[in-house]
C-alpha cells in the first residue's frame, strides 16, 4: 500500500517551484513523510484484516503472527452466525439506512430554505449546528426516561428518531453550503415561467444538487452506521447494531480476537467502500461544509 | 445576491414555502432536544434516582453545589482539558506536516489522502477494539516491537500513568488523518500569487511556511482545532472500550463521569446537573464555530465580513 508513496510524482513537479536541489530534498523528505504516516495509520487496519483470517492457535501467540501460513475465514463465519453478525447487519442496515433517509429529506428542505431565505437568520443555524456538538450522554438521561416512557427502548424507532438528531444538522449544514454555491438564476427564471416554488426546487435545484445529495446521503450513512454511544445508552440486546455487538463479544473468559477482528471488518468494510466512491467530497463532507475544497 | 433573492421572494409568496420547508426539521429537532434538555433542567434541580420508589425531591442548587465540591468531576474536567490540549496541538502539528508532504505529490495525492483517512471514518467501536488488541500486554504488535529494539514493554491501558496518554494516541490515530485532509484542502484554496511574490523576494521555505502559508491559513487552522476542540469533549466511545474510566479514575472525562453518574450510580439529578455544565461548555465552543463557519470562505474583503465578525 505505502509502495505508492515511493513513486516519484510526473513531470507536474510541486506548485511552487524552488531551486531544484532544494527541492528535490524537501520532494524526498515529503515522501518519506507520507510513507512513515501511512504505515502507521494503515497498520492497525491491516492487523484487524490479517487477525480476522487467523486461526484460533495464532490470535494469543507471542510473537505474534503478522503473516498467517493460510487464510482461515471460519471466523466470519462465526462472527456472522455465532456472535449474531448478520442481525448486526441487518440492524445496522437498517437503521442507518432509515435515519439517513428522513434525515436527508428533512434536513435538505430545511438546507434550502435556510440558504436561499435565511428563514430564521444567524438563530436557527445556530440552533441546528449546535446540536451537532452535544455530546450524546449529556442528554442520555433524558432521552433515556423519554424513550422508556413510551415503552420503546431498545427498538428500531427509537435508534433511527434519536439519529436524527445529529443527521438533519448534518445533512443541513452541508446541503446549506452547496445550495449557497448554486446560481440563482436558473431559478429564477422557472419562477418567471410561472413554476411555483415546490416545483422550482423539484425541477431545477434538485436535480442541479444530484452529486452532493448523493455525497451528503452516503457521509450520513456512515455516520449513522458507525455510530455507537447512542446505541449503547438505548439498547439492551434486541437491537444490536454491529458497533453495539463488539463490546459484547469481550466478556467472554478467553478473548476471540479473530471473532472480534472479523466482525469488526464486517463493520468497516461498507464505510471504506464509501469512502473510496466519495473521495471528492470527503473534506467538505466530514467538515460539515466548513471546508469547501476544488 | 441574496439580498435580491430576499426581496423577489416576499412577492412570489417564497417566505411561506421556506417556513414550510424548515418547519418539519424544526419541530423534529425540537421535540428532540429541547424538550430533553429542559427535563434534565428539571431533574437537575432534584435528587432523582433512578431505581428509588422515594418520590423526587426538589433541592435547589444543590446537585450545582455538590458538583463544584465534587472532586471526581474536576478530576474528570482535568482530564478532559488534557486530552483536549494534546489532541489539538498534536493531530495539529503532525496534520499540518502530513499536508504539506502531500501538496508535493499532486499525482497520487487523492487516493493517498483517502487511504491515509480510513482511521477517521472508521466507527469509534471499531478504531477501539483494533487498539485494544494493538495493546494487549503478552501477545500485541506494540510490545512485540518494543521487545524487538530491546526497550521494556509496557501496560498502556493499565498502566495509570500510561493509560490517558494511550487514549490520546488512539485518538491521534482516528482524528490526524482527518486534520490531515482539511488543511490539505486549506492549502489547496491559497493563492499562488502570493508564493511567487515572495520567492521572488527570496524568501526561504521556512520563512514562507511561517510568514505566509500560517497566517493565510488562519482560518480552516480555526475550524479545525473547534472542530477537534468538540470532538475531544464528547470523547465518549475509546474509553468505554478501552479503560471504562480506569485505572482508578485516571481516564475518567466529563461525558464518561457522566454516564457514570447516570447510568452506573443512577443518580438522575446530579448527572443532569453535569450534563447542563456540559452543554453550556459546548454551546460556548460552538458559538465560536459558528463565528468562523458564517464568516464568507476565502473571498478577501467581503463587503459583510465585519458585520458577521460581531455575530
Amino acid at each position: 500500500m505505502s509502495r505508492a508513496a515511493v513513486t516519484p510524482p510526473g513531470p507536474a513537479g510541486p506548485p511552487f517551484p524552488r531551486s531544484v536541489a532544494r527541492g528535490r530534498a524537501g520532494l524526498w523528505a515529503s515522501i518519506v513523510g507520507v510513507a512513515i504516516g501511512l504505515l502507521f495509520f494503515l497498520f492497525p487496519v491491516y492487523w484487524m484484516l490479517v487477525t480476522s483470517v487467523k486461526p484460533p492457535s495464532e490470535w494469543l501467540t507471542n510473537p505474534p503472527v503478522f503473516i498467517p501460513d493460510q487464510l482461515y475465514f471460519q471466523n466470519y463465519t462465526d462472527a456472522l452466525f455465532n456472535w449474531g453478525g448478520l442481525k448486526g447487519l441487518v440492524d445496522s442496515g437498517f437503521v442507518a439506512v432509515s435515519a439517513t433517509a428522513i434525515g436527508m429529506v428533512l434536513g435538505t428542505l430545511a438546507a434550502y430554505a435556510l440558504a436561499r431565505f435565511r428563514i430564521g437568520g444567524t438563530n436557527l443555524s445556530f440552533f441546528i449546528l449546535s446540536l451537532l456538538f452535544m455530546p450524546p450522554v449529556a442528554i442520555g438521561i433524558p432521552m433515556f426516561l423519554f424513550w422508556s416512557a413510551l415503552g420503546l427502548v431498545d427498538t428500531h424507532l427509537a435508534l433511527v428518531v434519536q439519529y436524527l438528531t445529529f443527521t438533519i444538522p448534518f445533512v443541513a449544514w452541508v446541503m446549506k453550503g452547496f445550495f449557497e454555491d448554486l446560481p440563482v438564476d436558473r431559478e429564477e427564471s422557472a419562477l418567471v415561467n410561472g413554476a411555483s416554488r415546490l416545483r422550482a426546487f423539484w425541477d431545477v435545484v434538485l436535480p442541479n444538487a444530484r452529486p452532493a445529495l448523493v455525497a451528503t446521503a452516503l457521509l450520513a450513512f456512515i455516520f449513522n452506521w458507525n455510530e455507537f454511544s447512542i446505541a449503547v445508552l438505548l439498547s439492551r440486546g434486541r437491537v444490536t447494531t454491529l458497533p453495539f455487538i463488539l463490546p459484547t463479544m469481550m466478556e467472554s473468559h478467553y478473548v476471540l480476537w479473530g471473532d472480534i477482528a472479523a466482525m469488526a471488518a464486517l463493520g468497516a468494510l461498507p464505510v471504506v467502500i464509501i469512502a473510496f466512491l466519495l473521495q471528492r467530497y470527503l473534506v467538505r463532507g466530514l467538515s460539515f461544509g466548513a471546508i469547501r475544497s476544488e | 445576491m441574496t439580498a435580491l433573492a430576499r426581496r423577489r421572494s416576499r412577492w412570489s409568496g417564497g417566505r411561506r414555502f421556506a417556513l414550510l420547508a424548515v418547519l418539519p426539521a424544526t419541530l423534529v429537532l425540537v421535540a428532540l432536544s429541547i424538550f430533553p434538555l429542559l427535563y434534565s433542567l428539571r431533574l437537575s434541580f432534584t435528587d432523582q434516582q433512578l431505581l428509588s420508589l422515594l418520590p423526587a425531591r426538589f433541592v435547589g442548587l444543590a446537585n450545582y453545589a455538590q458538583l463544584l465540591q465534587d472532586r471526581l468531576f474536576w478530576s474528570s474536567l482535568l482530564v478532559t482539558a488534557a486530552f483536549a490540549a494534546s489532541v489539538v496541538t498534536v493531530q495539529l502539528g503532525v496534520g499540518l506536516a502530513l499536508a504539506l508532504a502531500l501538496r508535493r505529490m499532486p499525482r497520487y495525492q487523492q487516493f493517498l489522502a483517502t487511504l491515509l483517512l480510513i482511521p477517521s471514518i472508521l466507527s469509534s467501536s471499531v478504531a477501539s477494539f483494533q487498539w485494544r488488541s494493538l495493546f494487549d500486554y503478552s501477545s500485541g504488535p506494540l510490545n512485540f516491537f518494543l521487545g524487538a529494539l530491546h526497550l521494556p514493554l509496557l501496560a498502556w491501558t493499565a498502566d495509570p500513568r500510561l493509560a490517558l496518554p494511550s487514549l490520546i494516541l488512539v485518538d491521534f490515530w482516528q482524528w490526524t488523518p482527518f486534520v490531515t485532509l482539511l488543511l490539505l484542502a486549506g492549502l489547496h484554496a491559497l493563492p499562488a500569487p502570493v508564493f511567487e511574490a515572495a520567492r521572488v523576494d527570496g524568501s526561504t521555505g521556512w520563512q514562507l511556511l511561517r510568514y505566509q502559508t500560517l497566517p493565510l491559513l488562519r482560518r480552516v487552522i480555526a475550524i479545525t482545532v473547534i472542530l477537534r476542540l468538540i470532538g475531544a469533549f464528547k470523547v465518549f466511545d475509546i474509553i468505554y472500550v478501552l479503560t471504562a474510566g480506569g485505572p482508578g479514575s485516571t481516564t475518567e472525562s466529563l461525558a464518561f463521569y457522566n454516564y457514570v453518574q447516570g447510568f452506573r450510580y443512577f443518580s438522575v439529578g446530579y448527572s443532569a446537573a453535569m450534563s447542563y455544565v456540559s452543554v453550556i461548555l459546548v454551546i460556548v465552543l460552538a458559538r465560536a464555530i459558528l463565528g468562523y463557519m458564517e464568516r464568507p470562505v476565502g473571498r478577501a474583503a467581503a463587503p459583510d465580513a465585519t458585520g458577521e465578525a460581531a455575530v
